[in-house]
């Protein structure tokens, strides 16, 4: 039996998608107007294919999930030796005039294979091979990834992992093993992994005035930008911060900034209850899933998203350190937004097809 | 298919999950609210104090040698001072500073303003070239000024002066179509205007690069926040001889005229001088205005190169290259003479020859040598304007010579065909007469003449003229007769070593060549050309090449108003060939002996 798709998610995809689009105008002085004109293709193509995945059952999308995992695992091979590079990222593959972002597709292959796989695996607790599985189903695509090297990308695949953890439901000890290798590991992380560069960018978190014009520079332009937007904001293509380019990468990373300089804080709640907005009715279709499969598809998806909301929005607002996530529909950039819209487009699938098994 | 209990343990997870999600947002948005609500006002003042500039680094340009290696173009440090018009509070205020301060006035400040580019964010140059109290006086003034900034940064400069200032040509500012059609182009950047800076411009130029910095209220600098270096253009090396190109200075003193010398193997060009010439400093601000105008208006019009705009009647120094063609087209006998009693009447019209009394017997030898007008006149009646005009196309007159500056014009060779079309008026037959001794509607240029005696010094092999690199396109061998090659060029020999030559007084030097005097004005009956105003006077001519045997240079000259050719352009030639053969002036000496001619018939030279 068919349904529609959920039409408040839809609201949601819409209404940030229309504020985007407004912060890229107010910024094309700076970035220049074609990008604005890319981004509203994108944005028609997304929600197209946001439809037209909507429309395949969730029993096909198990079923593929190998598949795409295959493909998805083949393309970041790819890259890594023929990809285009920018800024010192080995991450696109250019095909005529469009350069795609493998990594931004494969986390979707991934969450389908994880998801397939957990569906599949029954209701018990995971076992500590489950759990081995789980990470490896994942590390996969991240260790090509951070081979690119593209950290922030990489960092969204987390998520998707510890979603399935705790899905998948796991004894106490087993969590309380999981905390003490984290801690370990960002310990290790940052006394082997991390560059100098980098380290700066965590210090500047805590330490707002350390290093003003280097590390710390971006995030000091970004809170002053948000907030001398104050109550309602300085108005569209007003805002000091932004027009006169204070403010780095204003139209991918810190494009909230801009939004909420121009806006205020009329504008940033409105846009923060449109992501609310968007993650309720995921939750919802999760919960009103009467299939596994569709419920976790829902969770994990979710899960990518709200981290990428919340950590992109914790470094806009200087609390989080900066690493390159972008701001799911909002940031200027044709793969993460059609990657999202084909995402959503699951969701809504799991919403369409959610009394199948009745 | 899953049993509907299994989702029970999910469900109750998913809510859990979907609790901290609302958590995060919730705290963000208190974030939110400490951010723009609580001290909304706090980061409000940071914003307006905060102040970033981009400043643009030019890129040097490249440096301009001579053949040996002296400088011609280079970059001296200069003081520059930079305005940020969006940071004035008060403009008027500003430009009252600058015009007391002496660094530039009020119209010159309101057009800079006026074309300022906002889009950019680049500030505009308002004071070039500042003295150190100037400097001194905008510094103590800071505070009470922060959107002006001084900066050091490159002059363009030319030691070389007035001698090569229409070789070296000038910079000015990018026009704005130019910007609007590169993006990386800073607007303040200069440009070549003329001669090699704008031929050579691609390469020459540097790339700019930009340096943004945090300035605090008051106009001190804070900080560097990013900078992408400039990056320097190519050195330009020409194949002038700077030598050469004093001495041609140097020989033509203050008269007006050109002296064009190339080597005739290569087309290399050693001397391209332009008298008057103009000092190039006047040129290469972006402000000053004023000085310039007075050398636009100056009746010597010192800002025309008449190395390559210059047209003149060529006068008798067209006739070997008539000569050449008559052999080619049998319509000479070389030993043939003409009987020449001082005028000749052709279609019902007395043509005279410069000589009252008449050359006598002429041949093709001493037609040349005495510069006979009326073997000529004959001459050119039998070839008819047509013929003439061909081979006068095959030397290279009438069109340009595709030198690597701008600017050149083609000359003219008239035609029947032209007179139609051009000047609208019907040809008369005795015009065909008159070109025959370079008069009437023909028009050369200083080079097109170096370039066509390069071809007779080469014996056949034509070259293009060049100041930069080699052109592609190989010389090309036209296909004359060498034998009638080899006479030309020993009646040019005997020109300057023959008894009678026109350019005798030279015979010291092993110099060929030939002299030329082109009227400004028609003779009228009993009057001497000595005798007329110094504007009225002919144009003098010589053109010719050195040594004679293997020829490694061929000189050009015009000297405006200066009477005959053997007079006035002659000793401007030889003194260039002095100063390239290293040979000291020496007294022309009656007894000399012309150096032995190779010909086909005699190839060493052996007297």
């Amino acid at each position: 039996m068919e349904q529609r798709i959920d039409p408040w998610l839809m609201l949601a995809v819409v209404g940030i998608l229309g504020a985007s689009l407004t912060t890229l105008h107010t910024v094309s002085r700076v970035v220049g107007s074609n990008l604005l004109l890319r981004q509203l293709l994108w944005g028609l193509v997304g929600i197209l294919v946001l439809w037209l995945m909507s429309l395949v059952r969730l029993d096909i999308y198990e079923r593929l999930a190998p598949v795409f995992y295959g493909f998805g695992l083949m393309t970041l091979v790819v890259v890594l030796f023929a990809g285009a590079a920018r800024g010192g990222n080995k991450a696109w593959i250019a095909i005529g005039p469009v350069t795609i972002q493998p990594s931004e597709f494969a986390r979707l292959a991934t969450i389908l294979l994880a998801a397939a796989w957990l569906a599949h695996r029954g209701g018990r607790n995971l076992r500590v091979s489950d759990v081995l599985i789980a990470a490896a189903i994942v590390a996969a695509p991240v260790l090509l990834i951070v081979l690119e090297p593209d950290l922030g990308v990489g960092l969204t695949y987390l998520p998707v992992l510890a979603a399935v953890l705790v899905l998948g439901g796991l004894p106490r000890w087993v969590w309380i093993m999981l905390v003490l290798l984290t801690v370990l590991g960002l310990h290790a992380t940052w006394q082997y992994v991390l560059k100098p560069y980098q380290k700066d960018r965590v210090l500047t978190v805590f330490e707002p005035e350390r290093d003003p014009f280097g590390a710390g520079y971006q995030v000091r332009q970004s809170k002053i930008a948000v907030g001398s937007g104050g109550t309602g904001g300085q108005g569209l293509g007003r805002g000091s911060q932004s027009q006169l380019r204070f403010l780095p990468a204003q139209h991918t990373d810190f494009a909230f900034a801009v939004w909420a300089e121009a806006t205020g804080f009329v504008g940033g709640t409105v846009l923060l209850l449109a992501y609310a907005l968007l993650l309720s009715r995921i939750g919802m279709v999760a919960l009103t899933s009467d299939s596994r499969h569709g419920l976790i598809l829902a969770v994990l998806i979710g899960a990518w998203l709200v981290f990428q909301v919340l950590v992109n929005l914790g470094m806009v607002l200087g609390w989080l350190p900066t690493t390159g996530v972008t701001l799911p529909l909002f940031s200027y950039g044709g793969s993460s937004l059609i990657s999202t819209c084909a995402a959503l487009g699951v969701v809504q699938s799991v919403w369409r097809h959610r009394l199948v098994n009745q | 298919m899953e049993l509907r209990e299994d989702i029970g343990p999910l469900r109750r997870r998913t809510v859990f999950l979907f609790l901290l999600v609302f958590a995060g947002l919730g705290l963000l948005h208190l974030r939110l609210v400490d951010l723009q609500l609580v001290h909304g006002a706090q980061w409000r003042d940071l914003a307006e104090n905060n102040r970033l500039r981009r400043l643009p680094l030019p890129g040097p340009r490249g440096w301009i040698y001579d053949r040996r290696g002296e400088v011609l173009a280079e970059n001296v440090p200069s003081w520059e001072l930079l305005l940020f018009p969006d940071e004035a509070e008060n403009l008027n205020a500003t430009r009252l500073f600058l015009a007391q301060a002496g660094v530039t006035d009020a119209p010159t400040f309101n057009e800079r303003i006026a074309v300022r580019r906002i889009g950019r964010m680049a500030p505009l140059v308002v004071g070039e070239n500042l003295s150190w109290n100037q400097v001194a006086a905008i510094r103590s003034h800071q505070s009470d000024y922060p959107e002006l900034t001084v900066v050091s940064r490159f002059r363009r400069h030319y030691p070389s002066g007035e001698l090569t200032s229409h070789i070296i040509g000038h910079l000015q500012p990018v026009s704005r179509e130019a910007i609007e059609a590169d993006s990386r182009l800073e607007p303040d950047t200069m440009v070549g205007a003329t001669g090699i800076e704008v031929a050579e411009e691609s390469f020459i130029s540097g790339r700019a690069g930009e340096r943004w910095v945090m300035v605090s209220a008051v106009g001190r600098q804070l900080g560097v926040v990013s900078e992408i270096a400039p990056r320097a253009g190519h050195d330009v090396g020409l194949t002038l001889d700077i030598e050469l190109q004093k001495a041609a200075a140097a020989a033509l003193g203050d008269q007006s005229g050109a002296v064009v010398a190339l080597d005739p193997r290569s087309g290399a060009v050693r001397v391209l001088y332009s008298a008057p010439s103009f000092d190039p400093s006047v040129f290469g601000g972006r402000l000053s205005r004023s000085d310039w105008l007075a050398l636009q208006e100056d009746p010597l019009h010192p800002l025309q190169n008449r190395c390559l705009q210059g047209v003149y009647p060529p006068g008798s120094t067209i006739k070997p290259f008539l000569a050449l063609g008559g052999l080619e087209e049998g319509l000479i006998d070389p030993n043939a003479t003409v009987f020449c009693n001082g005028s000749v009447v052709l279609y019902g019209h007395r043509f005279r020859c410069w000589r009252r009394g008449g050359h006598g017997f002429v041949n093709l030898e001493r037609s040349l040598a005495e510069s006979c007008d009326v073997y000529f006149y004959l001459l050119g009646q039998r070839m008819g304007i047509e013929g003439m005009a061909k081979w006068l196309r095959r030397f290279g007159f009438g069109e340009r010579t595709g030198i690597d500056l701008s600017f050149e014009v083609p000359g003219l060779i008239g035609t029947p065909e032209w007179s139609r079309q051009v000047r609208g008026t019907p040809w008369y037959p005795g015009e065909a007469v008159s070109v025959s001794i370079g008069q009437g509607p023909v028009l050369a240029t200083a080079i097109q003449l170096a370039r066509a005696f390069a071809f007779l010094a080469n014996r056949g092999e034509s070259v293009t003229p060049h100041l930069v690199a080699m052109p592609s396109a190989t010389p090309t061998f036209e296909t004359i007769d060498p034998d009638h090659l080899a006479m030309i060029s020993n009646a040019l020999t005997a020109v300057v070593h023959g008894p009678s030559g026109t350019a005798r007084r030279f015979a010291s030097l092993p110099m060929a060549g030939k002299t030329g005097t082109a009227q400004v004005v028609r003779l009228q009956e009993g009057v001497d050309a000595d005798d007329l105003a110094p504007e009225l006077r002919h144009h003098a001519w010589f053109v010719g090449w050195a040594p004679l045997d293997e020829p490694s240079l061929v000189v050009s000259v015009i000297v405006e108003h200066g009477g005959d050719g053997g007079s006035t352009a002659a000793p401007v030639a030889a003194q260039v060939v002095e100063a390239h053969l290293g040979q000291p002036v020496s007294p022309p000496d009656a007894q000399a002996t012309p150096p032995p001619i190779r010909t086909p018939d005699n190839p060493q030279g052996a007297g």
